[in-house]
């Protein structure tokens, strides 16, 4: 059968080969649109390396599969507006919200979507909502830090 | 890697590429065939019905790699194995053009095996009747044996002992990255990529393999998503390596989750039965050591860190005489490596648990009875090491403090259900050890001025969020007089050079400031009869106080020390079993500060670490050696939502042989936060956890008396 599947991709049109419609979205993107920022710490949805949003909300992308996403808008960190990666990438300079960098752009698009006051729950659960994404650094102080003065 | 001042600004904005991000878009996969059993040898491979599928390229067994083999000093893993030693150990390699047509390579493969009798437990392999290795009958591969001090003399000065047996479990690196490969074939070049601390001595070691194929062979480091210890000789990287030469085309690998937390490496799980005896007014006098550490299937730098745990933390103390003993045995389980604090992570685990317990019986304020025997500047310890600058008390003093202050302004206190406890521990570290390789202990920058005008800053050492980059800028851009913007670096690239030895016991910072240093000293001399555009130097560090260390371990190894004391409040649930850390504090004596952002960051982020090693991570083990956790999920490592506010205080002080009167941190901040948690515990519950890690299964059983705690 031969669908032709939509995705919306950082504001474009992508139409989804078949032979991606039963593979993941974390290597469509890395492999086929080359949007590295987006990366596999764990390809089980534990660490959050790897989370875009989908229609605005924050998932794991190592957990979709192409083929369940058709008409979705979905945003990486080369999908987000310059002011708010350079003021995240400065704020991350001033209180040290990063050392090996690996887990950034998956706080870089929690940022987003905290700062578009995605939560329901407001600012004061953050802790919480970022519970999913894992920085084996450990500057999970210095991150509250950055996502504090962004708010 | 080639960085410049915006490097961190490119991490940050996410533009930074790692290892898996430079695949080629044609470049052949390889994966691996795993062993199923602890311990069993491979009586077969039939690799035909791998090689009749289509897409799959090639297979490669232990025969491709006959005679080479791993390890620092004492190698003894292949790259790919005819004894399976643990569950997961490689058997076979696969390239394939694609990952479906790999997957179903690796799944054709036809192996048969012989179950051989396996060891899980230090007490299993000692009773084992077959070897793990032919060449170790006993399963022992090592022994150490330190005594310092007439110990009858001392011992018949003792009023009091305190002993104790201490186990720590066996824990994974849990970097973001997983372990990924990529080989570049360039002429008669493998230009290998990968994220290492240490691609010089890498290169060392696979060069002549490569070369013994008519390859030669670089390495390129690309940012990397930490190594902790872990990122360093890797059986993928000879396998991948192998192919591009066989197939003369780009190979990679990357390893899923499961499989790095599988073949990755842990920090060895060891065993320690230890007693402190002290005067009746609280003068430390003797300590005694027994350790046997589970090396797991394979050496790598087990022995050093073996022999670290056995009888370095000794120094933090003025004991008058001290007797050390430690095994290291090989087990059926996932070899063990370095891992941040080599193994005096867990030896403090230990000794400062018995100090707290000397500190109760003797009735005496912990941090006084600490006060009362720390070492000092200028003084030579037991174990010969000359301490340059100490603020160790200052250290004592602030923590003291702090918790003294806390507790004031406390108002939750202790009640039925949850108990409050305030624990300390106190540590020291060395900036460098010239015994881990004895022809090396120095480091090289390389100053080249670029066509462009630019000047380009070289070092084989690598970045690993402690700031070299940083400090490199500095220190050139200060003594050249120049615009930092005029500055390239470029770290870990063997092409370039110039040789380095790598990130090891907090060395980094310490070694290229001083190399930096002179080789802006070379360049400016050269400045004044040569022309810009010729001019290359290389400025060289080697510490000249250092010793290699005698068979015993005595002698002066490091340039200069570092100290620190942690101090913690924790609640327990005593219902659930439940440790929460409430407050945190940690006071470094680093040396002078240079960049203040970044020692903070090494100092919360160590200890965050060292919190998941004391409550919650490990590796579980069945009784036929599979990994029962291998997933962030199980194995949990801490998350933001386990984030506890840390008080970072660093102490005053100057070290004379440093580089502007800095000493370094990196490994130091998860050194004592074990021992301070499972102190804390013991303060709050009055039991002592003497097991890691701290969890709630553990801590339920032993407040309700369960002998299976
Ligand atoms: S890679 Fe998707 S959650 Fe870890
Ligand atoms: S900075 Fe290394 S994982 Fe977060």
């Amino acid at each position: 059968m031969n669908t032709r599947l939509i995705l919306h991709i950082n504001g474009n049109e992508h139409s989804l080969p078949d032979a991606w419609h039963g593979r993941r979205l974390l290597d469509y993107l890395r492999h086929e649109l080359s949007l590295m920022s987006v990366k596999e710490g764990c390809g089980e949805g534990d660490c959050g390396a790897c989370t875009v949003l989908v229609d605005g909300e924050p998932m794991c992308s190592c957990l979709l599969l192409g083929g369940v996403l058709a008409n979705r808008s979905i945003v990486t960190v080369e999908g987000l507006s310059d002011d708010h990666r350079q003021r995240f990438a400065q704020l991350c300079e001033q209180h040290g919200g990063l050392q090996c960098g690996f887990c950034t752009s998956g706080f870089t698009m929690m940022s987003a979507w905290l700062a578009e006051g995605g939560s329901e729950t407001g600012q004061n659960s953050s802790d919480k909502l970022l519970a999913g994404n894992i920085c084996r650094c450990g500057v999970y102080q210095q991150l509250k830090k950055v996502i504090a003065d962004l708010l | 890697m080639t960085l410049n001042t915006a490097d961190f600004r490119q991490r940050a904005l996410t533009n930074a590429r790692y290892t898996a991000d430079l695949i080629p878009q044609n470049a052949i996969v390889a994966g691996v065939a795993r062993s199923p059993h602890p311990h069993a040898r491979i009586k077969n491979i039939n690799t035909a019905g791998a090689l009749a599928i289509p897409g799959v390229l090639a297979v490669l067994t232990a025969e491709d790699f006959e005679g080479i083999r791993l390890g620092h000093n004492d190698s003894d893993e292949p790259v790919l194995t005819t004894v399976a030693r643990y569950v997961g150990d490689e058997i076979a390699a696969v390239a394939a053009r694609d990952q479906q047509s790999l997957l179903r390579g690796i799944e054709a493969l036809q192996i048969e095996y012989e179950i051989l009798p396996h060891a899980i437990t230090i007490d299993d392999a000692l009773d084992l009747p077959t070897s793990i290795h032919d060449s170790c009958t006993d399963n022992i591969t090592d022994r150490f044996q330190a005594a310092r001090g007439d110990w009858y003399e001392i011992e018949s000065q003792v009023d009091i002992w305190v002993d104790n047996t201490f186990e720590t479990a066996a824990v994974p690196h849990a970097y973001l990255e997983p372990r990924a490969a990529v080989v570049h074939v360039k002429d008669d070049c493998l230009e290998l990529v990968c994220g290492s601390h240490a691609p010089s001595m890498m290169a060392d070691h696979y060069r002549p393999i490569v070369a013994s194929w008519g390859s030669q062979l670089e390495i390129h480091t690309p940012a990397m998503g930490g190594s902790f210890g872990a990122k360093w000789q890797h059986s993928t990287h000879l396998i991948c390596l192998l192919f591009a030469h066989r197939l003369q085309q780009d190979v990679a690998i990357v390893l899923s989750r499961r499989d790095d937390m599988i073949a990755g490496r842990t920090r060895a799980a060891m065993r320690f039965k230890m007693r402190i005896g002290a005067t009746a007014t609280g003068k430390l006098l003797a300590k005694e050591t027994m350790l046997w550490s589970d090396n797991g299937a394979y050496s790598l730098h087990g022995p050093a860190v073996m022999r670290a745990a056995t009888f370095r933390a000794d120094s933090l103390y003025r004991f008058a005489a001290t007797r050390s003993e430690g095994q290291l045995i090989y087990t059926n389980n996932i070899p063990s490596e370095c891992f941040r604090g080599l193994g005096i992570t867990q030896s403090t685990f230990a000794q400062e648990q018995l100090i707290d317990e000397l500190a109760k019986r003797l009735n005496i304020d912990p941090i006084k009875l600490r006060k009362m025997n720390t070492v000092c500047e200028g003084e030579t310890t037991i174990h010969g090491w000359q301490v340059g600058s100490c603020g160790i008390v200052d250290c004592l003093d602030s923590i003291s403090n702090r918790i003294n202050q806390y507790r004031r302004n406390q108002t939750s206190a202790t009640n039925n259900r949850y108990r409050i406890g305030y624990g300390v521990a106190a540590f020291i570290h060395c900036i460098g050890n010239r015994g881990y390789d004895q022809h090396f202990d120095r480091a090289y920058v390389k100053l080249t001025a670029m066509p462009d005008g630019r000047i380009r800053i070289s070092s084989g050492e690598v970045e690993l969020g402690c700031g070299t980059v940083e400090v490199l800028i500095k220190t050139v851009s200060h003594e050249l007089a120049i615009d930092p913007q005029q500055l390239d670096v470029v770290l870990g690239d063997t092409a370039i050079g110039p040789h380095g030895m790598g990130s090891f016991a907090s060395r980094t910072s310490f070694f290229v400031a001083f190399a930096a240093e002179d080789a802006c000293r070379r360049f400016n001399q050269m400045a004044q009869h040569e022309l810009l555009q010729n001019i290359e130097v290389t400025g060289i560090y080697q510490p000249d106080n250092v010793v290699v260390p005698d068979e015993s371990g005595y002698g002066n190894i490091s340039a200069a020390y570092t100290f620190g004391t942690h101090g913690c409040c924790v609640r327990v649930d005593s219902y659930t079993g439940k440790v929460s850390v409430e407050q945190y504090w940690a006071a470094h004596d680093a040396g002078k500060i240079v960049d203040i952002n970044a020692a903070e960051g090494q100092v919360i982020g160590g200890v965050m670490q060292g919190l998941g090693y004391a409550l919650t991570e490990c590796t579980a083990v069945d009784d036929n050696g599979q990994l029962l956790n291998p997933g962030y999920l199980d194995n949990r490592v801490p998350t933001f939502a386990d984030a506890v506010p840390v008080d970072v205080i660093f102490a005053d002080t100057f070290e004379n042989s440093g580089p502007a009167g800095a000493k370094t941190i990196a490994e130091q901040p998860i050194i004592p936060v074990a021992a301070c948690v499972a102190n804390a515990v013991h303060d709050a519950i009055g039991v002592r956890l003497n097991r890691l890690p701290i969890n709630p299964e553990r801590v339920w059983r032993t407040l309700n008396h369960d002998t299976n705690s």
